[in-house]
């Protein structure tokens, strides 16, 4: 067990806890609001830190920077959507309140 | 049987479990946020079972779901956005 599988076995455990602390919070947190505080830690902590955790086990290369490509990726798409479903969620309730 | 696919059958079940559950029931808006977090996860399950295989080839499923998947979120809420006015 080298230093550099520790470090990306410890980043994949706390990615992973992230992404699941989001799906368990997505089933318990009640209301519309709340909710969505779930989905932004997953995609702007969970993914990248399991990304960044693959990087790490791949070693230095093209490999990795396609990885941290995709982690990046998966931050700035899950917070425009985060938002954008907020968005949504706010005009049903005014809608539904009329 | 390594420590990534370990992860990935983890959340799997664990992960995409509660969102799609979440996708069954309640107002359209929240589905829709049940069905951006399933992207999310699945999308980190299929790094993972491509590392776990040592098949580094089948990465580009996930950056290519990372692509679509916020797209088809945003298509999504434009359709919402529609019904509601």
């Amino acid at each position: 067990m080298t230093p550099r599988h520790t470090l990306a076995l410890v980043l994949l455990v706390a990615g992973a806890a992230a992404l699941l602390l989001a799906a368990l919070a997505l089933a318990v947190l009640p209301g519309p609001y709340l909710r969505l505080h779930a989905l932004s830690p997953a995609a702007a902590l969970g993914a990248p830190l399991v990304a960044l955790a693959l990087a790490v086990d791949t070693g230095p290369g093209r490999a990795a920077v396609k990885l941290l490509v995709i982690g990046l990726l998966l931050a700035i798409g899950g917070t425009v959507t985060t938002m954008a479903v907020a968005r949504t969620t706010v005009r049903a309730e005014r809608k539904a309140q009329q | 049987m390594n420590a990534w696919l370990i992860a990935a059958a983890v959340l799997a079940a664990c992960g995409v479990g509660p969102c799609l559950l979440l996708g069954l029931r309640g107002s359209p808006e929240q589905r829709l946020a049940g069905l951006n977090l399933a992207a999310t996860i699945t999308s980190v399950v299929l790094l993972l079972l491509a590392q776990g295989f040592s098949r580094t080839s089948y990465t580009d499923l996930a950056l290519d779901l990372a692509v679509l998947a916020p797209a088809g979120t945003l298509v999504f809420t434009r359709f919402l956005a529609g019904r509601q006015q």
